[in-house]
């Protein structure tokens, strides 16, 4: 069946500021952090870069209150990306090609409604929460720079 | 007594990895099977719900809660009464799997006269279906025209591709969901509240369809949102109180307890002296509570019947090293430990929880007051369900006042 639902969601949700966050060419898990700077979609939302040396984080503040940052190594491309707010962000958006590998490490197990754990050699995903409060975390283990602690990405 | 570790449990663990323990339904009744009671008294009354802690239609639940209800297309006596019904007071509202529906409820509509149809967003799931008004019963508490989702509904069967962005599977039904449906109770009104009615989230949580497949996202006023149910009762309605009984270290099946309405309203749901949590209803940490433990503050805390187990970070506890239990604690023998609650004005409040090893947990049981694993928050403790074994924990809902202070706060 064809899905008419996504091309009308631009078309007529005009209040639907956060949407436009999707439809942007948003940094992606395992993509380069490049199409993030100077990305007028965003306007919405607020972008904040810091620099931590080994790697930088842009932190977003999606209009629906969730904050999103991401880490990128000096390379350029994003080794892990984090969540928290009222509302779950694109998943599918920020996990990119890794999105389908997450669905089936979950799939492949069983959870409770509040929480879903993807631990592999190449991927972790680990998201927790209840509906209006939740956040999360991914990132690519072999990507994390040398000398960054998982902790750090919060 | 049948242990994890029983052929039996190996077919069913790749269901179960997540839930850890998996109650083996078939077993039911082992040896040392019975639950203790001890620590809380049966309260009797009409706003009192039977519960139990089962293996759920799925048969592989452990440590989550369930109790009936009664929908009735509105204004009629065409009923149906539905089991397995989890209870959650981490999420909010009444939502049916279709498959567990034999009743036809029509479709709530959008003021242009679109069918009114909702993404949840669980964290492990997205569940897609439309809503719909009951009239419900609980108990002896009853509420006209209730906003519930009916997910997995045949009418709708067509996911937008936003809805499935926000979560890694979909859960609509029986079998995914592992319920018949769930009753959120926790401490907000609505699923989602103010902000859906003035703006959409992104994936969205709402969608106007004017056909099976044609949707796009849409506002909706609070009041057509889903609605946590208790508010709606005629009184009862400031909040619950899960009473459980306690639950021997080494498991048990067969636990069962009450679900009361209102706190404050009836000889039954008195406050008493009680330490009182409250949460946040502002700021990044909007909608969880505080807890310290091993000296760091944990800003994204949360108490939750629909969480299995205690998750909290602990490196000192050696995590289970069987695949079957990944993410799981398995420290041997069962360790003591201590954490405490960040209440109003400074004040804390200690709280002692055991951890038992995952491995040693009898398959042929649903209740494990000491099964715990690993937070995927680090900021974050998650007291699920074996924190309510054995006392009385309140949730107030946001902006209802009790003679505990208002809502939204957890009280035990």
């Amino acid at each position: 069946m064809t899905l008419r639902v996504a091309p009308k969601i631009w078309l007529l949700s005009t209040i639907a500021v956060g949407s436009c966050w999707s439809c942007a060419a948003f940094a992606t898990l395992g993509e380069p952090e490049s199409a993030l700077k100077g990305e007028s979609q965003l306007s919405a939302a607020s972008i904040k870069l810091s620099d931590r040396g080994t790697y930088r984080v842009h932190e977003i503040d999606l209009p629906s209150g969730t904050v999103v940052r991401e880490y990128a190594a000096l390379d350029g491309n994003v080794f892990a990306v984090t969540w928290h707010g009222p509302f779950v962000p694109n998943l599918k958006q920020m996990l990119g090609r890794y999105f389908d590998e997450f669905s089936a490490g979950a799939k492949a197990a069983r959870f409770d409604h509040h929480h879903v754990q993807v631990n592999q050699s190449d991927l972790v995903v680990q998201s927790s929460g209840h509906m209006r409060a939740v956040s999360g975390r991914a990132y690519l283990p072999q990507a994390i720079p040398g000398g960054v602690s998982v902790g750090e990405l919060e | 007594m049948t242990f994890l570790r029983d052929p039996r449990f190996a077919t069913l663990a790749l269901l179960c990895v997540g839930v850890a323990a998996c109650g083996g339904g078939s077993t039911i009744g082992g040896s040392g099977s019975s639950s203790t009671s001890t620590g809380t008294t049966t309260p009797s009354g009409s706003n009192v719900a039977s519960v139990a802690v089962t293996s759920g239609p799925s048969n592989d639940s452990v440590n989550t809660l369930f109790t009936s209800v009664t929908v009735c297309v509105p204004g009629t006596s065409s009923c149906q009464t539905i089991d397995n019904i989890q209870i959650d007071t981490g999420s909010y509202g009444l939502r049916l799997l279709s498959g567990a529906l034999t009743l036809t409820l029509p479709v709530s509509k959008t003021a242009t006269g679109s069918a009114l149809v909702e993404c949840t967003e669980f964290v492990d799931g997205y569940s897609w279906g439309p809503l719909a008004q009951v009239d419900l019963t609980i108990a002896g508490e009853t509420a006209s025209s209730v906003a519930v989702q009916l997910i997995g509904d045949a009418r709708y069967p067509v996911v937008p591709s936003d809805c499935s962005s926000a979560a890694p599977m979909s859960e609509d039904t029986v079998a995914t969901f592992g319920a018949n449906g769930i009753l959120g109770i926790g401490p907000f009104a609505q699923d989602c509240g103010d902000f859906c009615a003035e703006s959409i989230p992104e994936p969205a949580i709402y969608y106007a369809c004017s056909t099976s497949s044609e949707c796009t996202t849409t506002t909706v006023a609070t009041a057509s949102q889903v609605q946590n149910p208790v508010i709606l009762f005629a009184k009862d309605n400031n909040g619950t109180i899960i009473s459980l009984p306690s639950v021997a270290t080494q498991g048990a099946s067969g636990v069962t307890g009450s679900l009361i309405f209102g706190i404050d309203t009836e000889s039954n749901n008195q406050s008493g002296t009680q330490t009182v949590v409250p949460i946040a209803t502002t700021g990044a940490d909007a909608g969880f509570l505080g807890t310290t433990f091993m000296g760091q503050s944990l800003s994204m805390s949360f108490i939750d019947s629909g969480s299995n187990a205690l998750y909290f970070n602990d490196s000192n506890v050696t995590a289970c090293t069987n695949a079957n239990f990944k993410s799981f604690y398995c420290p041997g023998t069962t360790e003591s430990l201590s954490a405490t609650f960040e209440l109003s004005g400074g004040m804390t409040a200690s709280e002692n929880f055991s951890v038992t090893d995952a491995e040693t947990l009898s398959a042929s049981f649903t209740a494990f007051p000491g099964l715990a694993g690993t937070n995927p928050q680090s900021m974050s403790f998650d007291w699920g369900l074996p924190f309510f074994y054995g006392r009385r924990v309140a949730t107030a809902i946001q902006g209802y006042s009790t003679s505990a202070g208002t809502g939204p706060y957890i009280a035990f």
